[in-house]
């Protein structure tokens, strides 16, 4: 992996030739650097253990309990009491009285309840006297996630209740008491949720709001580092920096490169499998097949996103603009995961874009692994999808050749003290 | 002091990385963002079907199912077990199984029991999976009830009143479609210029601090009050942009009117702004806001309480948040403008992010004291 300098480098080169620079000297440059730079280590310590526990914390309560419900009971029948104690023993649900309809939709409108159920007006005796009373339920789709949700369980709840007035009224007319239910309801359903079985929202959002959170981490720490590269001094060597290795950009660019990889892969991993293990060990998500499996997949997705980040930085070649374009690269990966909303879905360019976007494709090898128990070789045949990141290495190594010596004549040119551009990186 | 203005809009523009991240931001993310929801709803879910019983009343059931919108039958196994497969390999995300002698036992009057099951790992596939298949489920049902009823001489008229006594009218409220864009976009887009508003003002206070210039030669108050002037001219166009077209481009319902959104909206820009500068002194790394911004935009989206409810949300999460201007004004803007509150009910929120802008401007004076003191110090 040593590759001799490009030969396009002119600035002065009195050092030794990089095949002679011992690799472990490299790895230890990382190391120093990262030891003498405050945010980086920000990165890979408690800024991932921060984030990590926060956004967990957020959606701690995992499944979503006592939403506020409006009822406006203008019955005040034993009916209408009765479908409210119905509402009540639903955990999701949690009734409040309104006396009338207005003070209740001022409610909703202020987001203090979630839903309106209206008893109307001479309802039971509407239900006696054989006419059809509607009840009116209202609930807010403006946030979805608790619309659609109360939406079923109040249904499930008022058509529980209503099975019961009707079985009454079966009784009343002389059926027999075991043929009721099936009068009743002839065909019932089973609705199993597969794979996460009480529909927890941890299990649900937390590992792919995770995973992005962590595509972000490695991302930044992989530019920070290399973005270093631009701001070091070509001309004189810092007297602590170790003993030969050239700070010039295009001298070692590669041993350098895979030195930053060896040095920040552990860390990485390490960040990965803690979160694996604080979901799946420590908080006992159901997880079918083996955390094992999924490290390696984890650890292929790191390197996608890195030849990603080196694709950026040989192209752009400036602190600033590398870090905003990565930004603005990585940042919505999250809706394109397609846990929330179903990638099949997704208009033909969202699907393309997500294919360049690594924490999909690791996503797909998550679901299966901790969903369907996918084993080790359905996750290998998996990884094949990240074929298109293999094809960015020669671009990044072509461009690579071209481009840096660019930056490092220009730079040459510019001496030490330069335009604004370019800002000393070094501490704050 | 318009001169000022005009130096700090020099300053914006000239600085590749802050124009970068203002316009093309702020255009880039209008599109992407929303990209993936642009089919709104999830329609045509693939079932496999499990039917054990092949009879007439089954095949109908299968029919009833596949013409449901939420889903696409693809095909029929025989076992379970191969139906888990086809799910496990995600050519299908739900299955149906119909039990042996189904037509049969409802025939005879017995009760029988259809399964449903759905991939959960998906949430809204599992709901369209789950509505659709209850509501032929029911179909059947009722069908089978009234070919009974009618069977043992009820009249046909009485026969189907009987079977829904009561009528239930669930209804969505604010987000009709319960449309996907309409639900993300208006939180999203506020977050948007609020992140990018920051950025902009952390880069731009980041890359002065440590040179001289015209920052130095106008008091902190005047150079705020500049800068916030300078940024809200260039917000204002893109506030309009996001909150005018791109709303109406992606189906977002509005109930509030142009001046009360405007009204709102301005508390919440001159917060930000001035939070932004107040932030900006604490660093002098260009690359560094960008950063740390980018790490607390997801738990800033999760912790306004669009995506997940407020009630759910830990109670020391939600106080600490109320510090960050696009919290109060996103959960304010979707009362106000999605779900039409009226204006003394987000009165509160609105004093806040005027509290807000007094705090991080009051912030921002120190900061920006603090940088000329060290810089001085610096150059002795």
């Amino acid at each position: 992996m040593t590759e001799r300098t490009p030969d396009a480098n002119t600035v002065d080169n009195s050092k030794q030739s990089p095949s002679r620079i011992s690799f472990i000297a490299l790895v230890r440059r990382e190391l120093r650097a990262l030891w003498h730079d405050p945010w980086q280590l920000a990165l890979v310590s408690y800024i991932p253990l921060l984030g990590i526990f926060c956004l967990w914390w957020l959606f701690s309560a995992g499944l979503p309990r006592q939403l506020p419900v409006a009822i406006v009971d203008q019955d005040h029948s034993q009916l209408s009491r009765m479908l409210t104690r119905q509402l009540k023993a639903n955990p999701v649900t949690e009734p409040q009285n309104f006396t009338d309809l207005t003070a209740a939709v001022t409610a909703m409108k202020q987001a203090k309840v979630y839903a309106i159920v209206v008893f109307p007006y001479d309802m039971k005796k509407d239900l006696l006297t054989g006419h059809k009373p509607t009840i009116d339920v209202r609930y807010n789709s403006q946030f979805l996630l608790v619309g659609k949700l109360l939406s079923s369980q109040i249904q499930l709840s008022l058509g529980e209740g209503l099975l019961h007035v009707a079985g009454l009224k079966q009784l009343a007319s002389g059926t027999p008491k075991s043929q009721v239910a099936v009068n009743l309801s002839p065909v019932k359903s089973q609705t199993t949720a597969l794979f996460n079985r009480n529909n927890n929202y941890i299990g649900f959002l937390v590992p792919p709001v995770l995973v992005a959170l962590w595509q972000l981490l490695s991302m930044l720490v992989m530019a920070n580092s290399l973005n270093r590269e631009l701001h070091l001094n070509p001309m004189n060597i810092d007297s602590d920096t170790y003993h030969d290795v050239s700070n010039v950009l295009t001298v070692a660019f590669w041993p350098k490169v895979l030195a930053k990889m060896v040095l920040f892969t552990p860390i990485l991993m390490l960040q990965g499998g803690f979160i694996l293990v604080w979901l799946y060990l420590y908080l006992g998500l159901p997880v079918a097949g083996s955390l094992a499996s999924l490290l390696l997949a984890q650890s292929v997705m790191l390197l996608a996103v890195w030849s990603l980040v080196l694709l950026v930085f040989v192209v752009m070649r400036d602190s600033a603009r590398v870090i905003s374009f990565c930004t603005a690269l990585f940042a919505p990966a999250f809706a394109f995961m397609g846990i929330t909303f179903p990638t099949h879905e997704m208009p033909q360019l969202a699907q393309w874009w997500r294919l360049i976007m690594p924490s999909s494709h690791y996503i797909e090898s998550h679901v299966s692994v901790v969903s369907y128990g996918a084993a080790l070789p359905s996750v290998v045949s998996q990884l094949c999808s990240y074929w298109g990141f293999l094809c960015l290495l020669p671009v990044i190594y072509f461009l690579s050749r071209k481009l840096l010596p660019i930056t490092v004549n220009a730079t040459s040119a510019v001496t030490a003290y330069d335009s604004d551009a370019t800002q000393p990186a070094k501490g704050q | 002091m318009w001169q000022l203005i005009m130096t700090e809009l020099k300053a914006i523009i000239s600085d590749k990385a802050i124009a970068v991240t203002l316009f093309g931001g702020v255009l880039f993310y209008s599109v992407l963002y929303p990209l993936p929801y642009l089919h709104q709803v999830p329609t045509e879910q693939q079932l496999i079907v499990v039917d054990l019983d092949h009879s007439s009343l089954s095949r109908q059931l299968i029919r009833h199912a596949d013409a449901s919108a939420k889903i696409q039958v693809i095909g029929q196994v025989g076992s379970i077990a191969e139906a888990k497969r086809y799910i496990q390999t995600r050519k299908a995300h739900g299955l149906l199984v119909i039990p042996e002698g189904f037509r049969r036992d409802l025939l005879l009057g017995k009760g029988v029991t259809l399964s449903y099951g759905g991939d959960a790992s998906y949430f809204l596939i599992y709901s369209a999976v789950a509505e659709g298949l209850v509501s032929a489920g029911m179909d059947a049902g009722k069908q089978v009830q009234l070919i009974g009823m009618l069977a043992q001489g009820q009249n046909p008229k009485q026969a189907q009143q009987s079977l829904n006594s009561i009528h239930l009218n669930s209804v969505p409220a604010f987000n009709p479609s319960l449309g996907y864009t309409p639900y993300v976009v208006p939180g999203l887009f506020l977050l948007i210029l609020h992140q990018t508003l920051l950025i902009g003002t952390g880069i731009l206070g980041a890359g002065q601090w440590r040179q001289r210039g015209y920052w130095q030669q106008v008091s902190p108050v005047q150079l705020i009050g500049g800068r916030i002037l300078a940024f809200m001219l260039i917000y204002m166009f893109f506030t309009s942009f996001y909150v005018g077209y791109c709303y109406h481009w992606y189906n977002v319902s509005i109930q509030a009117s142009l001046g009360l959104v405007a009204l709102w909206l301005l508390p919440f820009l001159l917060a930000t702004a001035a939070a932004g500068i107040a932030m900006s002194s604490l660093f002098t790394r260009r690359d560094l806001p960008t950063q740390v911004l980018l790490l607390i935009s997801m738990p800033i989206l999760f912790v306004s309480g669009f995506v997940w409810p407020l009630a759910l949300i830990p109670e020391p999460l939600v106080l600490g948040s109320q510090f960050i201007p696009a919290v109060p004004a996103i959960m304010g803007m979707l009362e106000l403008n999605q779900m039409g509150a009226s204006w003394a009910s987000v009165m509160p929120k609105w004093l806040q992010l005027w509290g807000l802008f007094a705090v991080f401007f009051g912030l921002a004076i120190l900061g920006v004291k603090r940088r000329v003191r060290l810089l001085k110090a610096q150059v002795g």
